[in-house]
C-alpha cells in the first residue's frame, strides 16, 4: 500500500531524526495512558538500571484521549518506540502501518515460550494477519459485580441467568432500592460496547460468524436478546447510568445499588478498605447467561514500524517490552498484587503473593473459573470506526428511543459494509 | 448613593454567593470529608473532618486509613501530588499568554480604533473572523506544525497558541473600549508635540486600566482553563499544566473523591487569589466614580 | 478619526503574525482535507469535492446534533449576558462585603470545562447528588430525579453548568465598561428625576451596548463550539439528548478516522458561527466593529 510505505517512510524520517548521535546512549520513546503512573515511572526505572545505555522518556495521556493523541502522534511523526496498544485498535493500527510485529525483533523460541503462557483471549487479542504484535501489559475480564450484603439481607440468591437478574432487581426495587443495577452508560467510551459484548457472551454464542460477518440483527442471537433485557431493565426504571466507572465506585458504596458490570480493577477500588465505606461487600459472579462466559481483553506493549525499523532501536525497544511482560513476569506481577490488575500471564495466577493479595478483595476461585471460559472480541481493522458509529445507537435502544429491531439491522447493516470495503482494499 | 432596599441586596448577595461559590465549597468541603463518610449513609457529614488529602497532596504522606493493615497502601494515586507543580506550570503559561496579548494587542486595538489606514477594514476582519473555525478542527495542521518546529512538549508552543487565541478578541474588546474615549485629551496631546506612541502610552492607557485587567484576566483564564492543546502538546508531567493532570485525576479509579476535590481546590485557590488582588486593585476606586477626566 | 498613510505595521503586525501563523495554513490544511477523502484506513488522498459534507449533513447524528448545539447556544448566550449583566450591574454598588463578592464572582473562570463537569455532576448525580441529597433530607421527594438520565434535563443541567463557568467573564467586562462611562452623565439622568429602569434603558445601557453585543455574540461561538464541560458532565447522552456539533468533528476524525468528514462538520459550523454573529450584530445595531466615527471625531 502506497500510504503504509509513506506513512512509514515519515515515520522512519521522524525516528531517525531524533536517534541520538552516539549509538550506546538509546532513549525510548515510550507512551502510555496514565493509570498509575508512578508505578510505571518506577518500573522504568527499574529497567534502565538493569540495562546501563537505554533510557526510557514517558509520555502519558488519560485514558480517554490516549487513542486520539496517539493517532495525532501517528500523523504528526511524532518519535514514539513502544507504546501502550488496545486490543480494539491492533489491526487499524498495523494496517496502516504504525506497528511492527514481534516476530520481526524478537527470537522466536523466546516468542514462543511466552505465547504458551499467555491466557488464549490474550493471545487472540495480540494477534493480526498471522502475526503477534504485543506482550500483555493487563487484561482482565467483565465482571457481573454484586454487593454480598444487599443480597443476603434481601435473601436472593446469586443470580445465574439474566432472567435471575431481572428477578432480584425487581425485588429490591419493591423493597425500597430505585435503581439495584449501577450502569456505565457512556455512548463515547468503547467500553460501553465491550461490557454489552461480555453480557452477550455471558449467554453464549457470538455476535460475528466465522467468515467475521454480522449476525445479531437475528432475534435469535444473544446479543439481541441481550438488547431486548437491557431495554427492559431501563424501561422499569432499574438502572442508574453513570458515566465513567470512577463515578460507579462510589455509587455502588452509597448502598443504594446492588449490581454492576465493569472491570475488576474496579472491584478492587469499590473494596479499598482504606476509602471506601463499604469496601468487602461487592463480589464477583460468573456473568449470567447460560454459558457464563465473558469478554476477556488485554491492553498489551507494542513496537513501533518506525523503531523496528532501525536495529538498535529495536533491540532496545525489545529488551523494554520483555523486562516489562516478559519472564519471569516480575512487572506483571507488581502490577497484580499492589493494583488489582489482572493479567495475561497464566503462571500468576500460580503465585502465592498474587492469591494472598487478591483474595482480600476477589475470590480467586471464581475469577479462575471466569478466566477459563472467557473469550476475545471479534477485532477487526474496522471494529473501532463501526463501534464509534454504533455505540449511540446502541443507547438510544437502551433507553428506548429507537427499537431493539431497528438498531441491531442499522449495526449489522453497517458492520457488513465496512467489512465489503475493506475486503475489497 | 441612593437609599437601595438593604433586605433585596442581602438576597441577591445570597444568591450569588451560592450559585457562583457554591460549588467551589462543595469541592472545599469534599477535600476534607473523606469519601469514607461521605457516601456512606448510615455516618454524619462531619463525623470526621480531615486534612489528610491536603497532606498527602503536599509531602506524600500517606492518609492513616491507608496505614491499617488490610487496606492496599499502593491504591491511592501518586498523580494527585502532581498537582501543585502543574498549578505552577499553569500559571507560567497563563500569564506569559496575558502579558503578550496586553503587550501586543493594546497598540493594535489603540491604532484600529482610532485611526484609518490602509489595510484596517481587510486585517481587521480578518483579525474578527479567525476565531470562527473551531479549535477541534485546526489540531491537526497545528500539531504537525509544531512538530516539525521539534516544540511539541515545550511550554513555548502551548504558550504562543494560547495567546494568538485570545488576540483576536483582545483587540476587539479593547478597540471598543479605546474607541469610546473623548478625542479632546488626544487632540491636547497632539497639540503638545506627543508623537502616536506616546499619546497611546501616557493618555490611553492609563484611562484604559479596567479595559486593560479585563481583557488580561479573560488571555489569562482561557489559557488557564484550556485543555486541548496543552494535553496533546504537553510533554512530561515536569511541564505539564493544570488542566491536563486535573483531567486524568478526574478520570481514575484510584483517586478518591475525596482526592479529587482537594486536588481540585488546591488547583484553584492560589489563582484566584492572585486574580482577585489584581482585579479589586483596578476596580476599586474607579467604582466609586473617581475617574480623572 | 485620523488617517495615516502608510500600513502601521510595527502597530498591527506583532498581532496579525501569529494569528496568521496558527489560522492560515490550518485553516488550509482543514479546508482541504473537507475536500478529499482522507481516512485512516483507506490508502490515498482522492478528491471528493463536497461528498464529505453531504455524507454529513444527511448523517445519522447530523440533525440532533445540529438541534442540540442551536437550542444550547440560544438558551446559554442570552442568559449568560443577563444574568451577568445584571450581576456586573449589583456588584457596582456600595454596600457590606461587595468587595468580597466581586472577587468570588470570579472563581467559575478559573476551572477547566473537565473539573467544572466534576463539580457540577456532583450537585446533580442521582444518587448522591446535593439537589437529591437535600431534596430527600428535607422530605420533599420520594425517587431521585435523573437529572443526569432524562433528556431535557440533562439539558438544564449541562445550560445550568455552562452558563455558571462564562458568568464570570461577562461581568468582569460589564463591570469595565460601566466604569468607562461618565459618570456626570449619570448624574444629570438623577438630577433629572430618570427612575432607576429609565437610567438604565437610556443612559446606562446604549454606552455598554457594543459590550454587551460583543458578550452575544463571543457567548454564542462558546456556546456553538462547546463539548469540554458537556461531554464530561453526560458522554452526550442519554441517547444524543446532549450531544454537541462541535463533538461531531472530533469523533467523525478521532474515533471513525475519517478527517475529511471531520473537517467537513467544522466548515459547516463555521458557516452556522457566521451566520449567528451577523445575526446578533444586525439584530442589535452597535458600534461593536468601529463603523461609527467616534463621537467627537476630526479628520
Amino acid at each position: 500500500m502506497k500510504v503504509h510505505r509513506l506513512l512509514a517512510a515519515t515515520v522512519l524520517v521522524g525516528g531517525l531524526a531524533a536517534a541520538p548521535a552516539s549509538a550506546q546512549d538509546i532513549t525510548l520513546e515510550f507512551t502510555v495512558w496514565n493509570y498509575s503512573l508512578d508505578t510505571i515511572q518506577d518500573n522504568a526505572k527499574k529497567f534502565e538500571a538493569e540495562n546501563p545505555g537505554i533510557k526510557v522518556k514517558i509520555t502519558d495521556y488519560t485514558w480517554p484521549d490516549y487513542h486520539d493523541a496517539m493517532v495525532l502522534r501517528f500523523r504528526g511523526g511524532t518519535p514514539t518506540d513502544v507504546a501502550y496498544v488496545g486490543q480494539d485498535w491492533l489491526p487499524a493500527w498495523a494496517a496502516a502501518g504504525f506497528l511492527a510485529p514481534l516476530d520481526d525483533v524478537a527470537p522466536a523460541d523466546v516468542l514462543s515460550a511466552l505465547k504458551a503462557d499467555m491466557a488464549p483471549f490474550a493471545l487472540s487479542d495480540e494477534t493480526y494477519d498471522g502475526k503477534i504484535y504485543g506482550l500483555p501489559y493487563y487484561a482482565d475480564t467483565i465482571s457481573f459485580l454484586y454487593n454480598k450484603k444487599i443480597l443476603e439481607s434481601a435473601g436472593i440468591a446469586v443470580p445465574q441467568t439474566w432472567d435471575d437478574v431481572m428477578a432480584a432487581a425487581l425485588k429490591l426495587k419493591e423493597g425500597g432500592m430505585e435503581h439495584p443495577i449501577d450502569y456505565e452508560f457512556n455512548q463515547e467510551l468503547p467500553n460501553f460496547w465491550d461490557a454489552f459484548v461480555a453480557q452477550a457472551y455471558g449467554r453464549g454464542g457470538d455476535l460475528f460468524d466465522a467468515d467475521k460477518k454480522a449476525i445479531f440483527d437475528n432475534p435469535d442471537n444473544p446479543a439481541y436478546k441481550q438488547l431486548e433485557w437491557l431495554a427492559e431493565a431501563f424501561k422499569k426504571d432499574l438502572v442508574q447510568q453513570d458515566t465513567h466507572e470512577s463515578k460507579i465506585i462510589p455509587s455502588m458504596n452509597t448502598g443504594k445499588h446492588a449490581f454492576t458490570v465493569v472491570y475488576n480493577y474496579v472491584l478492587a477500588a469499590m473494596n479499598n478498605a482504606a476509602e471506601q465505606p463499604m469496601a468487602g461487600d461487592f463480589a464477583l459472579a460468573l456473568m449470567p447467561g447460560a454459558a457464563h462466559q465473558t469478554l476477556g481483553f488485554t491492553k498489551f506493549y507494542a513496537i513501533t514500524a518506525s523503531a523496528a525499523a532501525d536495529p538498535a532501536r529495536a533491540a532496545a525497544a525489545w529488551k523494554f517490552v520483555n523486562f516489562m511482560a516478559g519472564k519471569p513476569y516480575t512487572v506483571a506481577q507488581r502490577w497484580a498484587e499492589e493494583k488489582g490488575l489482572g493479567f495475561g500471564q497464566v503462571p500468576l495466577f500460580n503465585d502465592p503473593a498474587v492469591v494472598a493479595s487478591w483474595n482480600k478483595w476477589i475470590d480467586m476461585t471464581t475469577l479462575k473459573e471466569q478466566v477459563a471460559t472467557a473469550r476475545g472480541g471479534t477485532w477487526t481493522e474496522w471494529t473501532s470506526v463501526w463501534s464509534a458509529y454504533f455505540r449511540p445507537l446502541l443507547a438510544k435502544a437502551m433507553v428506548g428511543e429507537a427499537t431493539v429491531d431497528e438498531t441491531m439491522k442499522a449495526g449489522a447493516a453497517k458492520w457488513n459494509e465496512y467489512r465489503e470495503k475493506m475486503m475489497k482494499k | 448613593m441612593q437609599k437601595r432596599n438593604p433586605f433585596l441586596t442581602a438576597i441577591g448577595a445570597l444568591l450569588i454567593l451560592l450559585f457562583t461559590g457554591g460549588p467551589i465549597l462543595l469541592a472545599f468541603a469534599g477535600s476534607v470529608i473523606p469519601d469514607r463518610v461521605m457516601f456512606s449513609p448510615d455516618r454524619g457529614l462531619f463525623d470526621e473532618v480531615t486534612l489528610e488529602n491536603y497532606r498527602f497532596i503536599f509531602t506524600g504522606e500517606l492518609p492513616p486509613a491507608y496505614l491499617q493493615s488490610g487496606a492496599n497502601r499502593t491504591m491511592i494515586s501518586d498523580a494527585a501530588r502532581q498537582a501543585p507543580l502543574s498549578l505552577w506550570n499553569s500559571a507560567q503559561i497563563a500569564f506569559a499568554s496575558l502579558v503578550l496579548n496586553l503587550i501586543l494587542g493594546a497598540p493594535a486595538a489603540f491604532i484600529y480604533a482610532r485611526y484609518a489606514f490602509p489595510g484596517k477594514k481587510l486585517t481587521f476582519m480578518f483579525l474578527i473572523l479567525s476565531p470562527l473555525v473551531p479549535a477541534v478542527a485546526l489540531i491537526t495542521p497545528i500539531y504537525m506544525m509544531i512538530q516539525a518546529a521539534g516544540l511539541v512538549g515545550s511550554k513555548f508552543a502551548i504558550i504562543f497558541i494560547h495567546a494568538a487565541r485570545a488576540l483576536p478578541f483582545t483587540v476587539l474588546i479593547l478597540s471598543i473600549f479605546f474607541r469610546k474615549m473623548p478625542g479632546e485629551l488626544f487632540e491636547a496631546a497632539t497639540v503638545d508635540g506627543c508623537t502616536r506612541f506616546q499619546t497611546f502610552f501616557r493618555i490611553a492607557v492609563p484611562m484604559a486600566l479596567p479595559a486593560l485587567a479585563a481583557t488580561g484576566l479573560f488571555a489569562f483564564m482561557l489559557s488557564y482553563a484550556e485543555f486541548m492543546f496543552a494535553m496533546v502538546l504537553s510533554g512530561d508531567s515536569s511541564t505539564r499544566p493544570m488542566s491536563v493532570v486535573m483531567a486524568a485525576l478526574a478520570r481514575n479509579p484510584d483517586v478518591s473523591w475525596s482526592l479529587l476535590n482537594t486536588a481540585i481546590f488546591v488547583a484553584i485557590l492560589p489563582t484566584l487569589v492572585l486574580v482577585a488582588l489584581i482585579w479589586r486593585f483596578v476596580i476599586a476606586d474607579l467604582v466609586r466614580g473617581a475617574v480623572k477626566a | 478619526m485620523w488617517t495615516i498613510g502608510r500600513f502601521p505595521a510595527l502597530w498591527v503586525l506583532p498581532v496579525i503574525l501569529p494569528v496568521a501563523v496558527l489560522t492560515i495554513y490550518p485553516i488550509g490544511y482543514a479546508l482541504w482535507t473537507s475536500l478529499h477523502q482522507v481516512m485512516l484506513l483507506f490508502p490515498g488522498e482522492d478528491w471528493v469535492g463536497l461528498d464529505n459534507y453531504k455524507a454529513v449533513v444527511t448523517g445519522e447524528y447530523f440533525g440532533a446534533a445540529l438541534k442540540n448545539s442551536l437550542v444550547f447556544t440560544l438558551f446559554s448566550a442570552p442568559l449568560v449576558v443577563l444574568i451577568g449583566t445584571a450581576t456586573a450591574m449589583f456588584l457596582y454598588r456600595d454596600f457590606f462585603g461587595v468587595t468580597a463578592l466581586r472577587s468570588i464572582i470570579l472563581l467559575p473562570w478559573v476551572l477547566p470545562g473537565a473539573i467544572s463537569a466534576v463539580l457540577w455532576t456532583w450537585v446533580f448525580h442521582p444518587s448522591w447528588g446535593v439537589i437529591n441529597s437535600t431534596l430527600f433530607k428535607l422530605g420533599l421527594i420520594d425517587h431521585s430525579i435523573p437529572w443526569l438520565s432524562d433528556p431535557t434535563l440533562a439539558f438544564v443541567s449541562i445550560t445550568v453548568a455552562h452558563v455558571w463557568t462564562q458568568v464570570p467573564f461577562t461581568v468582569v467586562l460589564v463591570m469595565a465598561a460601566l466604569s468607562a462611562i461618565n459618570p456626570e452623565t449619570i448624574e444629570a439622568a438623577v438630577v433629572d428625576g430618570a427612575r432607576p429602569f429609565q437610567r438604565f434603558a437610556l443612559v446606562i445601557f446604549p454606552q455598554i451596548k457594543a459590550i454587551i453585543v460583543l458578550l452575544l455574540v463571543y457567548n454564542a461561538l462558546i456556546a456553538f463550539t462547546s463539548y469540554d464541560l458537556v461531554y464530561a458532565m453526560t458522554g452526550g447522552g442519554p441517547g444524543t439528548a446532549t450531544t454537541l456539533l462541535s463533538f461531531q468533528i472530533w469523533k467523525e476524525s478521532f474515533s471513525m478516522y475519517d478527517f475529511g468528514a471531520g473537517s467537513a462538520v467544522a466548515f459547516i459550523v463555521v458557516a452556522i458561527s457566521a451566520v449567528l454573529i451577523v445575526a446578533i450584530t444586525w439584530a442589535i445595531p452597535s458600534d461593536i466593529f468601529g463603523e461609527d466615527e467616534p463621537a467627537d471625531a476630526k479628520a
